[in-house]
Order: structure tokens, then C-alpha cells, then sequence
């Protein structure tokens, strides 16, 4: 049963970025680039194809056998007519920028232990919401018990599950509650740590790609998140896939429609990890049709996104409970707030510390604000940088409007959608700079 | 700016959260912080004495938030209560549900699981745990 999951993993994960990438692998980065997005691709197809089969009442070896089948005639399908490779771009690296992104990866590794040591059942959110649902999953056959409204409102029963659908299956295969469920979130960190870079040196150059990557592995709280187990880090992964899948295409005179389907797709797979992961699907096809002003693209990108889109409806139609931010949300409290300029006040300058907040952002967050202020100043020219720009705007809001204390709330989750929202925007970030020195 | 001094500022930074993640792990963590004990085994032995499914009442001699989300988050009822419910899965627990035939009793002091007895009308179906029982109503 282990093998086969592995070989479902596998197969939908090469199927997925077979249909999607028509050419032949260019060259070692372009193959690492496509082995990154199907293990991501191909972990969260396994995990949202484990919820349909639950809700379905199908069982997992079934599901993995379909998974299996398709994933095989896909890549077989794709494989027969492979155009030339395209080449990734040539700009080298200094050595010495392969020995500081060796050397951050081991920081990052070594605080990923320790943190694990430290916390055995990882951080509150693994206990209180992920693992709990997971326990939930695999410990009882009726899924109206995982998804109780008698749960407390901490428990967030109406969260999508795909981080514990994914510990779930691999606890019932492996046994080891603990290393699996540490195993899946450091399968994730790399992930995130590598789609982005990778993509980066597909089009700018390794110089860029490991640019990328340190920054994205040497933030401070990157790794207490991804030891912590929270699913900020795989909705992180599946929208950096998303924004790389769009980046990718946008960097082809061809526009591959086929790889904006499989942005939607992984954009699909972020709203299945956490609600947050709604809006940013959301930004992302809003950000296709305002920068690129590309109806066929925009409906590509958003077919993608119907599989998941139709399971986290049939998921919150008919199994979860009351989301804690509209049970206690009425008219005339949103109106409230939304009309509360001390409120918005307050908010900015809540986010504005938060920049400058050395212990989980080292000085990241303040030079990403110089950069964007001083360097860029104009407004997102890119699809992915626009749908940041309308992600950022969409958090302000929901913030403003929710209806719990505003202190509490921004200083428990203003560092996971940092985190969510970290390794997009150096996508976005790095090759903006790059065009800079471009013209110097 | 020139490639090369982006490539500077950015090594600069990554330096920087290197320093301050080995600090923070390395040296300020283990001298502040102390290690989490697992969850799990405060209820390991009342296990066997649970049903593999259903509803249970839940009491403490701390506080519990039952309502919206928020700061009382940070008491430590809450989180003892929340930690229970983790441990006990696929069980849901009620806290103070007075209409709960079975009822665990999570206690910091387990001094006080006498008075709580008295209180809420419950009797002891087992104790194998200091400060963490099954009771049920009298």
C-alpha cells in the first residue's frame, strides 16, 4: 500500500507537469524546476483526491490505483509529442553565493531540529487545528465527527484539510505519528524553498535563482513555521507554484495555456490547504485579467482551479461548521468597522511595525519595503505582482472587517500570511531588480 | 544598482537572519525557553476506560474559554483543554456540558478533584492519573 501511494504521488505529480511543459527537459535546472512542482502538485492531488474518495465514501487504494491510471496515461500522452527544449538562461553564479545558500540551508535545517526537540507535538496550530484533524481522519470513518460544530471554535473544523488528509493517509501507511507528520512539513519547507529559486534560474539565471533561495530560506521564522507543522508553509508552496507557473508562461511569446490550467490547478490545491488560499486563487485570475488583459489566459488559469474549487464547496456546503469569523460577524459590526478610520489607522500601524519586526523577519521585510518603495515605485506590471498587490489589499480588508480584537488578531496571524506571501513575492521582487540592472 | 551590489545587499541580509535564527536557536532558546513535554502520555492511561467514540463532558479547575477567539486564548485551562482534545481524538469534549453522561475531569491541582465531585454532582468511574479522571453523574 506504501508503494502505491508513492507510485499515485508519482504519477499524477508527472502527469500534471507532462500536460503542462509541451517541451523536453532543457537542462538541470528546468528538471529539478518540473520534479519540485509534481512532487508538489502530486502530494496535494493525493491528499484533495483523499478527501473526494472520503466524502464519496471510496476507498484509498481505489483512489490510489485512479490516481495511478491517470497520472500515467498523462505523462505517456504528453510524452509523444515533446516540442525541442527550451534552454534556461545562462547567467552564472559567484562560488562563492553557492556556499552562503549552503551554509543558510544548514542554519535552516539545524533550527528545523531543534525546533522539533523543543516542541514534540510542534507548534499550537499542528495541535490545536492540523494534527488534531488529522487524528480525526484517521482515527474515526465518520467524517461528520472530524467536522463537529461541538469542536471548539479553536479547533477551526471548517478549515479545508489537506495538510492532515496528507498526514492522515501517510499515519495509516507508516505508522510513526510524530516523523510523519514532521516528514510532511519538511518535505514542504524544501518545497518552498526550492520552486521559486528554481523557477528564478529557468529565466534570469542561476545568479537570481540562489539569490532566491536565500532569501527565502534565511528568514528567521521560515523555519519555526515549517518545524511548527502549520500549513502556512504548503499554501505558501502551492501559491508559489501558481505564481511560478504564471511567471513561466509569461516569459514564452507562445503563452502556454496548458501551464496557466496547472497555475489554476496549484492555485486550487492553495485554497484545499487553508481559506486564506481562496483569496489568493482569487488575486491570482484577477491579477491575469488586469496585467495581462487576457481573457483565454484568465479562463485557462481558472479551469485549473475548478477541481479544488468544487471539492472546498461540496466541503463547506456540506460538512463544515460555522466559520468563527461570520459566526461572530453581523451587518452592523462590518459596516462598522469597515466605516472606522481609527480602526484602518490602527491596522497600519500594526502592519508597519510588523515590518521592522527583527525576531521573525530578520531585516527582510524592511528592505522588500525600501525596494518597493524607492527602487520599483510604480505598480506591479506582472500578473503575479498584481495579484500580490490585490492579496496585500484583500488581507488589509478582512482585517478591518473581522469581528475579534485587533491586537490579538494581527499578532497571532500577521507572521503566517507573511510567510504564506514571502517566497511569491521575491518572485516578484528579484526579477524587478534583475530588469534594473538591466538598464545600468 | 549593478547586479553585483544587489548580489551584496542580498547576501548582507541573508547573513543577517542566519545570525539571528543560530542566535535565537542556538543560544537565547535553550537558555530561556524550556523543552515541551509530549502531550500524550497525561492521558495515556485513562484510555482504556474511554468509549472510541462520542460526545464527553469536560471539567477543570481552570478557566476555559467557550466563546469567540481571542485573548483568553492565552489561559492555560484553555490550552489544557485544547491539548485533552488532541490527545483524545475522535472523542469531542464539552466543556461544563451538564448533560454528558461521561465526564473527564483534567485538574491542575489534582487536590481539588473532591471538591469538584461535590460541586458539579459527579462520582469517579476511574482515576488512573493524578489530576485526570472519567467521572459520571451521580
Amino acid at each position: 500500500m506504501m508503494l502505491l501511494a508513492v507510485a499515485a504521488i508519482a504519477a499524477s505529480g508527472a502527469g500534471l507537469v507532462g500536460a503542462a511543459f509541451r517541451e523536453r527537459p532543457g537542462d538541470g535546472v528546468d528538471r529539478a524546476l518540473r520534479l519540485c512542482l509534481g512532487s508538489a502538485l502530486g502530494l496535494g492531488t493525493w491528499s484533495a483526491a483523499y478527501a473526494c474518495s472520503r466524502m464519496l465514501g471510496v476507498s484509498s487504494a481505489a483512489k490510489d490505483w485512479a490516481l495511478l491510471a491517470l497520472g500515467l496515461c498523462s505523462f505517456a500522452a504528453a510524452s509523444r509529442r515533446r516540442s525541442a527544449p527550451v534552454p534556461s538562461s545562462r547567467e552564472p553564479a559567484p562560488r562563492w553565493l553557492w556556499f552562503l545558500l549552503a551554509a543558510a540551508c544548514a542554519v535552516a535545517a539545524a533550527a528545523f531540529f531543534e525546533h522539533n526537540r523543543r516542541f514534540p507535538d510542534g507548534g499550537w496550530d499542528a495541535w490545536m487545528i492540523w494534527n488534531m484533524r488529522a487524528r480525526f481522519l484517521e482515527r474515526t470513518s465518520d467524517l461528520r465527527t472530524a467536522f463537529s460544530s461541538g469542536l471548539s471554535f479553536r479547533a477551526h473544523a471548517d478549515y479545508p484539510w489537506l495538510v492532515p488528509g496528507a498526514v492522515a493517509q501517510a499515519v495509516v501507511l507508516a505508522g510513526r505519528e510524530r516523523i510523519v507528520s514532521e516528514a510532511v512539513a519538511a518535505a514542504f519547507g524544501i518545497l518552498a524553498t526550492a520552486i521559486v529559486p528554481l523557477s528564478l534560474a529557468r529565466v534570469h539565471g542561476a545568479r537570481w535563482g540562489l539569490l532566491g533561495a536565500s532569501a527565502v530560506v534565511s528568514v528567521p521564522s521560515f523555519a519555526i513555521f515549517t518545524s511548527n507543522q502549520q500549513a502556512d508553509v504548503p499554501l505558501a508552496v502551492f501559491l508559489s507554484s501558481a505564481a511560478a507557473l504564471i511567471a513561466l508562461a509569461y516569459s514564452r511569446p507562445e503563452r502556454p495555456l496548458g501551464m496557466l490550467a496547472l497555475a489554476g490547478f496549484a492555485a486550487g490545491l492553495g485554497a484545499w490547504t487553508k481559506n486564506e488560499g481562496s483569496l489568493y486563487a482569487a488575486c491570482l485570475g484577477a491579477g491575469l485579467l488586469w496585467r495581462a488583459r487576457d481573457l483565454r489566459a484568465t479562463l485557462a488559469f481558472a479551469s485549473g482551479a475548478v477541481p479544488a474549487g468544487i471539492l472546498l464547496l461540496a466541503f463547506k456546503l456540506t460538512l463544515a461548521p460555522p466559520n468563527d469569523l461570520t459566526y461572530f460577524s453581523t451587518p452592523a459590526l462590518l459596516l462598522a468597522h469597515a466605516l472606522d478610520p481609527l480602526r484602518w489607522g490602527d491596522l497600519l500601524v500594526r502592519l508597519f511595525r510588523r515590518i521592522v519586526f527583527f525576531q521573525s523577519f530578520g531585516l527582510w521585510l524592511f528592505a522588500e519595503a525600501v525596494v518597493v518603495a524607492f527602487v520599483i515605485r510604480r505598480l506591479p506590471s506582472t500578473p503575479v505582482g498584481a495579484a500580490l498587490l490585490l492579496a496585500s489589499a484583500g488581507l488589509m480588508l478582512l482585517y478591518v472587517l473581522q469581528p475579534h480584537s485587533l491586537d490579538w488578531i494581527v499578532r497571532t496571524s500577521v507572521d503566517r500570511l507573511v510567510i504564506q506571501l514571502w517566497p511569491t513575492a521575491v518572485l516578484v521582487t528579484l526579477p524587478e531588480l534583475a530588469r534594473t540592472t538591466a538598464r545600468t | 544598482m549593478t547586479r553585483e551590489q544587489i548580489t551584496a545587499a542580498v547576501a548582507a541580509l541573508t547573513v543577517v537572519g542566519m545570525a539571528r535564527s543560530a542566535w535565537f536557536h542556538f543560544v537565547a532558546e535553550p537558555r530561556h525557553d524550556v523543552m515541551r513535554t509530549p502531550i500524550d502520555p497525561r492521558y495515556d492511561e485513562l484510555r482504556p476506560f474511554l468509549p472510541r467514540s462520542g460526545q464527553l463532558g469536560y471539567v477543570s479547575d481552570e478557566g476555559v474559554a467557550t466563546g469567540a477567539p481571542g485573548r483568553d486564548l492565552d489561559l492555560l485551562g484553555s490550552r489544557r483543554f485544547d491539548q485533552a482534545q488532541y490527545a483524545l481524538a475522535p472523542l469531542v469534549l464539552r466543556y461544563d456540558d451538564q448533560g454528558a453522561a461521561l465526564v473527564i475531569a483534567d485538574l491542575r491541582d489534582p487536590e481539588r478533584l473532591q471538591e469538584i465531585l461535590r460541586e458539579k454532582g459527579l462520582v469517579v468511574v476511574a482515576h488512573p492519573t493524578p489530576g485526570v479522571a472519567l467521572l459520571r453523574r451521580r
